[in-house]
């Protein structure tokens, strides 16, 4: 294909429209109040959410006339993709949609151009979760905190919930776990190895495996891995009491209710051991559920119910985020940047949610939570969901994330795998954290090692 | 084996050099010369020099990216003396070396064998190339996803057979001690193709003339092989071998989705711990020393093995 | 001539063999047809459902018919260019008198090349393809391909073409043959199997790259391997539509190989002198 076509395929609306039937469009007010602006390319990862997005999308071109084109990856590839186009002098995207391992790299790296430069009349939603002010950065102080400027809108809200088996609770007479004494309660009661284990959970060496995993319990308990990120202190406090704690149950969970080869978990293995029947509970990202009730996919259709994360008495639930963010890329005219903030404005509203939510996304916005829709029993995930929002933890909030997400997998794989105790690998993982925060100029401390 | 006629050698031809390229006008040669190492000259140039300029050069830099633009700070032997400390690296060192040996000494022995064999067979042979080569079809990131499957410790094939003939399941992937075996076996799996097809189009393209004066001598199988067979594919196994070995050091498609290196380090490999510092933590400078440390390794294990076969057959 | 037992004893190990590599392949292609939950629970029997083929080729998202054309365009292109640069590379540096530095530093160069990771390269050649507005085209990805598989085919044809017997094209020099005529009726026949080889693993390598496929293609320029790897999701590993899309790509590189090696090889023989 020659540059020519290229250029006109690119224009050329590429989704097709769905019939009227598919969706209502005339409830929205919307469509005689949007301006026509220049087509904008949006680079996205093929992912279980990314139908839903491709629907609200053609619904977003049905309304308004303004042309999207999309252009998919393998979760593999995407953040290559991305690097690659805003690192070049003319970008060829103008949407980013990142993950929640890059975006620190995009913001830090002055890729990624604030909404509010754009457009300063830009008002986030008030319902919108802003997950973990992680749609703010401050330039200068190099912070995610509410006094930032708005760099990015949120796609998709990936937190871990606890997937149980709520056929087996009702036979067993037992509620949903609330704190981390009742979840190891329920999951020993339910512990039946090798047919049905209490729970499993991940412990294998990964780009984010053990540590995705881990954070819940870690925050859960009361730990952090840093003092204070969103005040720039960067103080390692991952071997505190509080992580000996979270650490400890974490391992007592595996071996004494969980799978053998705890381990050599990962994602995939937690999926299939849950389709399958094979254990009671999961601590699981929310975008599995459609797997859960999917015949094709699943042997529990029905049978699994749904509730945030639990944790120390006194204390909230604290997922780990592992979220996708739309940002406008830097280095893309004028006129696709103003056209992509409209996209994102037209996002974040009422119906545009509604019809993620009904498309089997899952909604950013906390007004359709409050909705009929979140009673049905196909989105009895939405509730629980909409609880742990609020309190979603960034863990990692810095660009070097990428150096230190593999220490913590190592270290805790480790000590899953019995090689290390907690402490042993607690206060390793707090040593060589703090050698990298150090190395890269971070106002960064230690806590005196465990004893 | 090869199907073509081969007239018997000319005797009136001197032995020393080609003949008649003196009386050849020079343009001639010169268009003929260039001409058919010119292209691959050129492309090999535009697009391979500047990688690997740009890769050394980044070496002894450290980038960092602020406001959509890169910084080249010198960063001098930095990053080559810090890979002597990366645990990840050391660990990947002695796993490359060893899955590296194993899985291409055992893809080498095999595919040759069904090279062998697979020549000396009249009939069916299209049938056997069609079907020992299929693994090697199938790509990378596909293998990896289905042997993970088929290597699962609760549902795998692996271990249902192993179950029907009365063995403990095992924990393939997931046990230090079997993890960087299984790897080595679906490595095998994947690579034996590239071997036999190789080595097959080796022995077909072999003169037959030896051969018929062994069996008027009455040499054995086993003689024919040592003394013909393996002096003649030499040059043929000896490519075939180092190619293999060089793919074997960038493996990574099938590590990334069998094991993720580990389990803890147990499969970590050379090329898994580049792309880890290179790409995922976004450390060009340090990632760009490790590549270059890689190829000079790489090239002094070819050396070294070559110089050994050198050795061994004394002057070629 | 060979005894009967021997025959049966060469037979046997093939079959056998071949049964061993023929499970997998057996079980990829077979888990095409099956739903996710029965090839996770690994049940033996199971109802064949034609939902993830479906899938694979007609849903809207995917596009996996272009992806299949862009992938034999950019293989076949790039297999053909690899291999005629490779020849007559290998041909001129082996046969024509080159300085003995000049073999010995481009095969070596062409060898440390090879060396290269993928990840190091990928970023390198999008930018050089950006600048000159190839970045999603199917000719930077040919030349891509070429240059990939180029150090493996100069090698590789260098010991075939060394196989021919220097007499003969001694021999067709006398009689006054020109270059081409040397190349096309003397050298390539006798090379012909050994090309055939080079051939089919030059378009296989080209067929399943991934990292600089995926680099310099967008969406409708991407290849098979980017296609199939977007069923490896962060989530979840879509197995089946997975295998039903590489039950399809096995496809051409099989009837390449069925019929190509043999009309290859016949091709290039016809024509040979004496």
């Amino acid at each position: 294909m020659t540059m020519e076509r290229q250029r006109r395929a690119t224009r050329r609306q590429t989704l097709v429209g769905l019939g009227a039937s598919g969706l209502t469009l005339a409830g929205t007010t919307m469509a005689a109040a949007q301006a026509k602006v220049a087509p904008i390319t949006v680079v996205i990862n093929q992912s279980p959410w990314f139908d839903s997005f491709c629907k609200t999308v053609e619904l977003y071109e049905k309304e308004t006339g303004n042309k999207v084109e999309l252009d998919v990856n393998p979760f593999a590839g995407s953040l290559e993709k991305q690097r690659n186009s805003v690192r070049a002098k003319q970008g060829q995207y103008d949407l980013l949609i990142m993950n929640s391992g890059w975006f620190a790299e995009m913001y830090f790296g002055g890729f990624v151009e604030a909404i509010t430069d754009i457009d300063p009349g830009f008002k986030l939603d008030p319902d919108v979760f802003t997950l973990g002010d992680t749609v703010f950065f401050d330039p200068a102080k190099k912070t995610m905190s509410r006094g930032g400027k708005l760099m990015s809108v949120p796609i998709s809200p990936l937190i871990p919930v606890l997937y149980y088996r709520g056929d087996l609770y009702k036979a067993a007479g037992l509620t949903a776990p609330e704190t981390f004494a009742d979840l190891e309660a329920n999951a020993r009661k339910l512990h039946k190895p090798p047919r049905l284990y209490g729970i499993v959970q991940r412990g294998a060496r990964g780009p984010a495996t053990v540590s995705f995993d881990f954070y819940p319990y870690l925050y859960g308990f009361g730990g952090a891995i840093f003092k204070d990120q969103a005040a720039g202190d960067y103080k390692v406090t991952l071997n505190s009491e509080q992580g000996r704690t979270a650490l400890d149950y974490y391992i007592r969970l595996a071996r004494e209710a969980g799978h053998p080869k705890t381990a050599a978990m990962d994602q995939a293995d937690l999926i299939q051991n849950m389709v399958t029947g094979k254990t009671a509970h999961v601590m699981m990202v929310i975008a599995a559920w459609s797997q859960m009730d999917d015949p094709t996919k699943s042997a529990v259709v029905d049978k699994v119910e749904f509730a945030p994360t639990p944790h120390a008495p006194g204390l909230t639930t604290a997922p780990g985020l592992g979220h996708w963010l739309g940002g406008v890329a830097k280095n893309v005219p004028d006129d696709r940047k103003r056209a992509t903030v409209e996209f994102l404005r037209w996002y974040q509203t009422k119906p545009a949610q509604m019809a993620t939510a009904q498309a089997g996304g899952i909604p950013v916005s906390a007004a359709i939570y409050r909705e009929p829709i979140a009673d049905e029993r196909k989105y009895r995930w939405m509730k629980p969901l909409a609880q742990s929002l609020p309190h979603a933890i960034s863990a990692l909030n810095f660009p070097e994330a990428g150096e230190v997400i593999p220490i913590l997998e190592l270290g805790l794989n480790q000590a899953i795998a019995g090689e290390t105790n907690s402490v042993v690998a607690l206060n390793s993982m707090a040593d060589q954290i703090h050698a990298v925060m150090a190395k890269y100029g971070y106002n960064t401390g230690k806590l005196p090692n465990l004893t | 084996m090869g199907e073509r006629s081969l007239a018997p050698p000319i005797a009136t031809t001197t032995a020393t050099g080609p003949v008649g390229a003196a009386r050849r006008p020079l343009h001639n040669d010169l268009l003929a010369r260039w001409g058919t190492f010119g292209p691959a000259l050129l492309l090999m140039l535009a697009l391979g020099v500047l990688p690997l300029a740009n890769l050394v050069y980044t070496s002894f830099h450290t980038v960092t990216w602020s406001d959509g633009r890169a910084t080249f700070t010198p960063a001098g032997f930095t990053h080559y003396l810090a890979l002597v400390d990366d645990p990840l690296l050391r660990a990947g060192l002695k796993n490359t070396v060893v899955f590296a040996v194993c899985a291409v000494g055992g893809q080498m022995l095999l595919g040759f064998a069904l090279a062998l064999l697979c020549s000396r067979v009249s009939r069916g042979r299209v049938l056997y190339r069609a079907l020992f080569i299929l693994p090697i079809l199938i790509p990378g990131i596909v293998i990896g996803a289905i042997w993970k499957l088929m290597l699962n410790y609760d549902f795998g094939l692996v271990n249902q057979a192993i179950e029907l003939v009365g063995f403990e399941p095992r924990n393939w992937l997931g046990d230090s001690a079997t993890a960087l075996a299984s790897v080595i076996v679906v490595d095998i799996w994947h690579w034996t193709p590239f071997c036999f097809l190789l080595l097959l189009a080796g022995l077909e393209s072999l003169p037959q003339d030896p051969y018929e004066a062994a069996r008027i001598d009455g040499a054995t199988w086993w003689q024919e092989l040592r003394y013909i067979t393996l002096p003649l594919m030499a040059p043929a196994l000896l490519v075939t071998f180092a190619f293999r070995l060089v793919i074997a050091f960038k493996v990574f498609d099938e590590i990334y989705l069998l094991t993720g290196g580990g389990p803890v380090t147990a499969t970590e490999v050379v090329s898994f711990t580049l792309y880890q510092r290179f790409f995922t933590e976004d450390r060009a400078g340090y990632g760009s020393a490790m590549a270059v440390a890689i190829i000079f390794l790489c090239s002094l294990l070819l050396v070294m093995a070559l110089s050994v076969r050198r050795r061994s057959e004394g002057p070629a | 001539m060979t005894r009967l037992s021997h025959r049966i004893a060469r037979h046997g190990a093939l079959i056998a063999v071949g049964a061993l590599v023929l499970v997998p392949v057996v079980w990829v292609v077979t888990a095409g047809f099956r739903t996710q939950i029965s090839l996770l629970t690994a049940e033996f029997l199971f109802t064949p459902v034609l939902s993830n083929f479906a899938e694979v080729l007609f849903s809207k998202t995917s596009d996996f018919l272009v992806n299949y054309r862009n992938s034999l365009i950019v293989g076949l292109s790039s297999t053909a260019l690899c291999l005629t640069l490779a020849t007559l590379a290998a041909w001129s540096l082996h046969r024509l008198r080159w300085p003995r530095w000049v073999v010995h530093v481009f095969l070596g160069w062409a060898l440390i090349f090879q060396m290269l990771p993928p990840v190091a390269l990928a970023g390198a050649w999008y930018t050089m393809a950006r600048t000159v507005g190839l970045e999603n085209s199917f000719l930077g990805l040919i030349l891509a391909h070429t240059v990939l598989n180029l150090p493996m085919a100069l090698w590789l044809m260098g010991v075939f073409v060394r196989e021919v017997p220097i007499e003969l094209e001694e021999a067709a020099r006398i009689d006054g043959a020109s270059t081409p005529v040397l190349l096309r009726h003397v050298v390539l026949p006798l090379a012909a199997p050994g090309l055939a080889a080079c051939a089919i693993l030059t378009f296989v390598f080209s067929w399943n790259e991934f990292a600089v496929a995926l680099s310099l293609t967008m969406k409708q320029t991407a290849t098979v391997p980017v296609a199939i790897a977007k069923f490896a999701q962060d989530f979840e590993i879509r197995y089946t539509q997975m295998a039903a899309a590489a039950a399809l790509s096995i496809l051409p590189a099989l009837v390449l190989l069925l019929i190509g090696q043999r009309y290859i090889v016949r091709g290039l023989t016809q024509g040979a002198v004496k």
